[in-house]
Formats: C-alpha cells, structure tokens, sequence
C-alpha cells in the first residue's frame, strides 16, 4: 500500500480533499454539501494519510510530537485532539440551541441575514452553519478516533 | 405574591455553573477549594432565602408547540428543601475543609457536590413532571460518584453499584407513573394538577389508575429514601466520606422521595394513598429502627435511623388528617436538623477516634466536650425526648395515628400500635448513640485528638439550631413549618400550633409509654442487640441484603454463562441472530396486521435507472462469487457507487454525494482492515452456504416488502410540500435536505451527533480496556 505513486498521489490529493471540504461545508446551506458530507470527505483525507503514511507520520512528523504507546497515544497524543474535537462539536451545537434560548427564543431556534460585501453581490449568514460546524466536528472527530484507534490495530 | 424568575433560575443554575468551572477554580486553590463551594452554597442560600413567603410560579418556554417548558414553582415546602440543600451545603463544604484536607480525588468531589446541590434544588423548585425526573436522576447520579469516592476500595464500588441500581431503577418506576399521570391529565405541569386537584383524581380514577400511579410514585420514593424493602442501599452507602453522607443521605437527596410524596399529597390524597404509604411508612419506621439495634457501625446506625425517620415522615404525610400534614412538614425540618448534627459528629469521631465501631467507642465527653453536647442535644431530639425537637414531630405523628385509628376503627388501631413499638427501638438507638460519649472509655481508645475549628462549627451550629427548636418550636412553625404545611395540606389550611402537652391526651399517653418502656428496655441494649443479630445468622432470609445480593450475583453467574454461548467472538453468530430476530419481528408483523402489497410502484422508472439498477444488481452477485477479499471489497464499492447514481438521476444530489463520500470512506476503512485478514477465501461449507443464503433473500424481501408498504400511503397534506415551501422564506437556505437536518428536525441532528460521539466514545474505551488487559 504503501508505493512511491500512492504516497505522491496522497500528497498532492489531500490538500485538495480538504479543501474541497470545507467547501462543502460552507454551501451546504443552498447547494449539496453540509456537515456531515464535509466531516465524512475530511476523515478520507486524514484516513489517506494514514494508509499512505502510516499512523505515526502524522503524529511525529506533522505535529512534531513524541510517543508510540497506544495507551499514551489515547490520552496523549493526537487522538486526545480528536477527542476533544467531538467534544467540542457537540458544545457548539448545544451552545447554538442555547444561545436561542437566552434571546427568548425556543430551543434550536435559527435565523438568518443577508448582507452586501464588496465583491460578492448578496451573502447569506445563517446561524444554522454554526450548529452544522458543531455537526462537523463531531463527525470529524468521531471518525478519526475510530481511525486511529482502530487502524493501530 | 410572585417570586423573582432571574432569583430562581440562579438559585438552580448556580452550583451548575459553579461546578463546571470548578476544576479551574482548584488549579489555584487547591485545598481551599471548598471555600470557593461554601460561597458558592451561601449565595444560593440567602437568594433561597429571599424567595421566602412567595409562592408561583415561573416559567421558560422550550418548544412551545409541545408546550414543553422549564417550569419552577415556589412554595413553602420547596424552600424548606432549598434550605436544607443550600444551608446544610454551606455547612458541608465548611466541614469538607477539615474533613477532606489532603484526601485524593477533592477535584472530582468538590465538583460533584455542586453538581448535586444544583440537582437537589433542582427537584425542590421543578414544577413540570420531566424536569423534575431529569433533576432526580442526576442527584442519583452525583449520589454514585460521591459513594464510589474512594474507586480503589472494593466496597465503595459495591455500594457506589447497589445504590444506582435501586435508586435509578426506582426513578424508572416513577417516571412511569410521570407519564401515565399526564396521559390521564393531559399535562405535564405540576402547578395545573395542584390547583385542580379534584379534577385529577376524577380523571385518575375513571382511568382506573389512581391506585397505578399511587403505587409507582411510592416505588420511586421508596427507592430514593430507602424504605423498606429498598433499604438496603442506604448502609452500604456510608462508605461514602462523610461529609457526603451527611449531605446526600441523610438531609437533602433522601429527602428527595419525601419531598414527592409530599409534593403530590394534595393532588392524590385519598384512602388508596392512605393504605399504601401509611403501611410503606410505619412498617420502615419500625424495622429500619430494629436494624439499627443491630448495627455495629455508628454510621450504620445513623443510616438506618435515617430510613427510619423518613418513614415516619411519610406515614405522617399517609393520614388525612391535619395532624399527618403537621407531621411531616415539621419533621422535614426537625430531622434534617439533628441527623445532619450527628452525622457530622460521627464524622468528627472517625476522624479523631479512628475508629467508627460502636464497641469500641465510650466515655469521651471529657475529651470531646462541645461534641458530646451537640449529641445530647441531637440525639435526645432522635429519639423522641421533650423539650428536644423531635418530640413535638412524634407527638404529631402519635395523634395523627390515633385519630385515623378513632376515626376508622378496627385494624386502623394497628397504625398506632406500630408506631409506638418503632417509636421505643428509635429510643433505644438514640440513647446508645448518645452514651458513646458516657459511661467508660474502652482500653483500645487511644488518646482522641480535638477536631479543627472547620470540623466543629458546623455540627455546633445544628446544634444550636436544633435546641432552639426544641425550646420554641412555635417559632420554627411560625417561620417555617406553617408555609410547608399549607404546600401539603389537602383543603384549607389552619395555623398549627404545638407545644409541650399540656393536657392528657392519648398521644401523650403514648408518648409517655414509649420513653418509659425504652428507658426500663436500655439496660438491656446488648442483649437485644446480640439476640436480633443471631437470629438474623440463623434465618438469613430475613435480610433483604440476601435477595438483592443472590439476585444480583445470580444475574452475574447467569449471563456470565450465557456470554460465552452467544457471544462467541464470531461475527457472523451475531450479524446471522440480528438479521434473523429482525426479519422474522418485521414479517410476523406484516402478517399480523395483514398488509397489502401495492400492485404498481409509486413512481415510473426511466430507462438510465432501471440500467444502473442492474449493474447494480450485477456487482452484487460478483460480490458472492468473488474469490478474494480485496475483490469482493471492491465489487462492494461498485454496487454503492451504482446507488449514488441512482441517487444523482433521480434528482437527490445531496443524497448522492453522501453516499458517495460514506462509500468511499467505508472502502478506505476496508482496505486499511483487508492488511490483516488472508488474501484469499477458503472454500466454503456447503451447508452453511445455503443457510446463509436462505437468510440473505429472507432480509431481501423483507426489506423490500417494506420499502413498497411504506412508499404506499398518501398522507392528504404531505410533509415535502410543507418542507419545499418554507425551507427558502424561514430556514434561508435553497438545499432543502441540509434545511431540515440542520433546522427543521436539528433537535434529531443533535441526537445523531450524540450518537456518534458516544459511538467514538466507545471504541475508546474498549480498545484502552483491551489494552490495559481488563477484558478477557
């Protein structure tokens, strides 16, 4: 798994898996795209990364950090990070159902805005992107600890 | 007049709050951190306190369609609960600085407690039915963290298991009997059922579930206050440090299943509650005092006296009359006074004695001379002595008994007699308790040391609060125990008055009795002690602790055996079990409710579908005869690819693109997998092949039966016209799919997304286990 074309192949499609994305995420809200699209495509990259590169490369080389032991690895390392990233994503859409909440509004209210910027001719903001962020981390982060952890099987 | 709704919504959210940030708040203060939590519980007290002599309700809406909302009402018994819960937290936290000073683990127990106290006044203000079972189950909660405080020691796991199992399971039982009363009722709000109680029991009786709702509300509070036969968790829970016991299990969570019983006594008084909380409450009473005969342990002692007590606040909130409501509402007050005092002493004494065994413990009011008057104090208001406070309680629990016995005759002179017998062994325990401190120190004591001012004051102050009770108890009444009463009192409402008795009356005979009989019963403590423990070696039976332990580790053995049989490690044992329990549930169904088939599809399939459809169906035979596994994986990925085109040409892009990017995830995942199975199938069973084959068409049709039942109803006003309409005006967003998950139906979004954690959670925590070694 692990030839010189699949490893060079990696590199040049990850970065564009990523940004792809993203993308994904931010048109969700009028074109296909969403959340859970996004997360499922970033895990990919990282799962790309994984095969190609094995586990470590990530940790050690990437992010410069030491460790091997897999319990270390869970919780140290960079499967801690996943961990509290689907933490995190499940704060922040909670934190959007409360924030309705506070401006009297029930649970998991959303709202949304049009503004004028320079270039672009009309933008929508939607508060419902903050609660697909939280979406997305979650399943960003679950998928990648699942990865990880399992992969170091 | 109204309460403040910024008052109450802090007073609950407060220790919340308080909590999370707790673990910061101790990187700076370490040992101190237990003042940060006393300010925390004294600012919850005094906004308590403000709230005192108003009565309503306040309410924050959640989904008002659903007319869920957070609903608190204020009355006067839950301040009274909210009094104990920020008060004696004051106190608690004060003592934990003494107490739990150089103790493991203060960061996980410091965050606990306000975790709980948050619950309790959580379930003291709650007023809408569901709040209220969410704020209960999370004092059971906090309750099992605190008792498994001390995780290495084998005991406290036991007891921390014991006490969630019978709680939780009791909470269960009353969330039945939740959601049947608001069936009947048509309403989760406590505030509507109390101002029309008469109409409520109507609706319950012509329902034919008064007596069901009765009975699974009594199991619930029977759990969470330890009656019998539920009792059995509340001694194992004294392995709990102290202060935690004090707090959880003898003034505030335990309290808990009163508070309901009191709570709901003027919606559901009637002659069936009277039957079954007046025999839960006597028959505690006496038994749980019997038990604490037995103990050896002083804390043991306390606990069972703990059960005790509570029985007979609910047997006084069982009786109809005016006198039963008296009862229990003074003795809320009363109880949670003294047994607070004299847990904190129990405290002081392991602390400083070393030792928690009655034997081995005498004589030490030389030694521990202000703790030894706080005992007197307390321990004669336990027992039931004028002029302490718990006499005046008992002396209304007395009347309230003999004037249901008058009124209804008969076997009703039961309920007195019961009283009076419980009444002389809860003397008798009490005065024991007190005589640690008399009589003559034990060769084994060694020198006592004297307790830190943080350890003392607490107990003194109870003290000190118990005795003017017990010296003016008109005045308690006054302030407090009026306002409680009128929140139980079924009707009208008069002022109670008590007192020293004045006159002969039956209950002063009664009480008379009950001291001279104990006080003549005393010197023979020993003998009954030993005899009641015999006989509980000889018929072990008698001790619920042998069911509940047989049932337990017999459930342990049981499944310890199963496991083996249905669990054996092979996949294919239990996708074969799941498909088959599944399809053969969904087919029997079908059949039962005899479905139709629809004769035409909903939809005309155009030429494109029906093509990918079958290269579709081909990958899939590939799949079955594909010779190795990287093969077969990728022959999988051809037939998900096929169904995202399908997908894409019935006009459902988002849907495509999802299934495209979980089809190549998941083949991603297979590959990273495939590394460590061998390359190659072996050849297959011929037998087994056909049984797998057998079952593979069986969850076919199933699955297809289903998808053509469910495309065949046409609902009049369908959703998707509902969705296609207002996805763009209301949710802003042209993608309707990504609309609903994130708008319409996110409360379903943020279920999944749980899920999903949990899911990440759980891989986790197997793979650590696995690691660690601690899975066989």
């Amino acid at each position: 798994m692990t030839t010189v074309i699949f490893r060079t192949v990696t590199r040049l499609g990850v970065p564009i898996i990523l940004l792809v994305s993203v993308a994904l995420f931010l048109q969700g809200h009028n074109h296909p795209g969403g959340g859970f699209i996004a997360g499922v495509l970033t895990a990919s990259g990282f799962a790309l990364i994984y095969i190609a590169y094995g586990l470590d490369f990530l940790e050690e080389t990437v992010l410069g950090r030491e460790g091997d032991v897999i319990v270390d690895t869970i919780t140290h390392g960079v499967v801690a990070d996943y961990r509290q990233l689907f933490a995190l994503g499940l704060l922040i859409a909670a934190g959007t159902g409360v924030v309705a909440m506070a401006l009297s509004y029930p649970f998991l209210s959303h709202g949304f805005t049009r503004i004028h910027v320079f270039l672009f001719e009309e933008v929508e903001l939607a508060s419902a992107v903050a609660f697909d962020l939280g979406v997305y981390a979650v399943v960003v982060g679950s998928l990648l600890t699942i990865l990880s952890v399992v992969g170091q099987e | 007049m109204q309460p403040n709704p910024a008052a109450v919504l802090t007073v609950v959210a407060l220790p919340f709050l308080a909590a999370s940030v707790t673990p910061l708040v101790y990187r700076f203060l370490e040992n101190r951190t237990s003042y940060f939590a006393a300010a925390v519980a004294l600012v919850t007290f005094v906004l308590v306190a403000s709230m005192k002599g108003k009565t309503g309700e306040v309410v924050f809406a959640w989904i008002p369609s659903m007319d869920v909302a957070l609903r608190f009402y204020v009355d006067g018994l839950a301040i009274l609960i909210g009094f104990l819960a920020s008060g004696i937290g004051v106190l608690i936290f004060v003592y934990s600085d003494g107490y739990m000073k150089n103790e493991p683990g203060q960061k996980k127990y410091y965050t606990t407690l306000l975790v709980f106290m948050g619950s309790m006044l959580g379930v003291a203000f709650a007023a809408d039915l569901i709040a209220l079972f969410v704020f209960w189950e999370l004092t059971s909660i906090s309750s099992f963290i605190l008792i498994g405080h001390y995780t290495e020691e084998r005991a406290s796991r036991y007891a921390a298991r014991k006490a969630m199992f019978i709680t939780v399971g009791g909470g269960l039982f009353m969330l039945i009997g939740f959601i049947i009363l608001a069936s009947v009722t048509g309403t989760y709000d406590l505030v509507t059922m109390l101002h029309h109680p008469e109409t409520v029991r109507q609706s319950l009786r012509s329902a034919g579930m008064l007596v069901p709702v009765i009975g699974l509300l009594a199991v619930g509070a029977a759990a969470k206050s330890a009656q019998v036969p539920l009792h059995i968790w509340l001694p194992n829970a004294m392995e709990a440090p102290t202060p935690v016991s004090t707090f959880l299990h003898s003034a505030t969570m335990v309290k808990a299943g009163v508070y309901l019983v009191g709570r709901f006594r003027p919606i559901l008084l009637t002659d069936e509650w009277m039957l079954v909380f007046a025999a839960l409450g006597l028959v505690t009473m006496t038994v749980t005092a019997i038990l604490a005969v037995t103990a050896t342990d002083i804390k043991e002692l306390l606990a069972y006296s703990t059960a005790s007590h509570l029985g007979l606040i609910i047997a006084g909130f069982a009786f109809q009359n005016a006198y039963g409501a008296e009862t229990g509402a003074f003795h809320i007050l009363n109880h949670g006074l003294f047994k607070a005092a004299l847990f904190l002493v129990a405290g002081i004494l392991a602390h400083e004695a070393g030792t928690r065994s009655i034997d081995e413990l005498g004589g030490l009011w030389r030694d521990l001379p202000i703790t030894a008057a706080v005992t007197v104090v307390a321990g004669l208001g336990m027992g039931g002595i004028p002029p302490f406070n718990g006499f005046y309680s008992k002396e209304l629990l007395f009347e309230a008994a003999y004037e249901t016995a008058v009124h209804l005759g008969g076997a009703a002179w039961l309920y007195p007699a019961v009283a009076v017998f419980g009444s002389v062994f809860t003397l008798l325990y009490s005065l024991r308790f007190v005589m640690l401190f008399f009589g003559d120190k034990p060769d084994g004591l060694d020198h006592v040391h004297r307790p830190p001012m943080s350890m003392v004051a607490p107990p003194v102050l109870l003290g000190i609060l118990a005795a003017v009770v017990g010296a003016a108890p008109q005045l308690a009444i006054d302030t407090i125990g009026q306002s409680v009463y009128e929140s139980v009192a079924q009707g009208h409402a008069h002022q109670f008055t008590v007192g020293l008795p004045t006159e002969i009356k039956p209950s002063v005979l009664m009480s008379t009795t009950v001291i001279v009989v104990g006080l003549v019963t005393y010197p023979f403590y020993n003998q009954i002690h030993d005899g009641l423990n015999a006989l509980a070696e000889l018929v072990p039976p008698i001790r619920v602790d042998w069911w509940y332990d047989r049932a337990v580790f017999g459930v342990n053995r049981l499944s310890a055996e199963l496991a083996d049989t249905v669990q054996n490690g092979l996949l294919r044992t239990y996708a074969s079990w799941t498909f088959i329990g599944v399809t053969a549930m969904t087919l029997t169904g079908y059949l039962a409710t005899s479905v139709t088939l629809p004769s035409t599809l909903p939809v005309t399939l155009k030429t494109p579908i029906i093509l990918v459809l079958l290269v579709a169906i081909v990958a899939a035979v590939a799949i079955t005869v594909a010779p190795s596994h990287v093969a077969g994986v990728l022959t999988l990925s051809i037939l998900g690819f096929m169904v995202a085109i399908f997908y894409i040409l019935a006009s459902a892009p988002d849907l495509a693109l999802t299934q495209l990017v979980v089809e190549t995830l998941s083949l991603v995942i297979f590959l990273l997998v495939l590394d460590r199975l061998p390359a190659f199938y072996g050849s297959i069973d011929r037998f087994r092949a056909i049984r797998d084959g057998i079952l593979a068409v069986a969850v076919g049709v199933t699955v297809t039966t289903t998808v053509l039942l469910t495309t065949k109803a046409r609902p009049s006003h369908g959703i998707a016209r509902y969705f296609i309409e207002t996805s763009l005006p209301l949710g802003g967003g042209g993608n309707i799919v990504n609309v609903i998950l994130v708008d319409f139906r996110g409360f379903d979004t943020m279920g999944e997304i749980s899920v999903i954690a949990m899911a990440g959670v759980s891989v986790l925590t197997l793979i650590a286990l696995r690691e660690r070694g601690e899975t066989s």
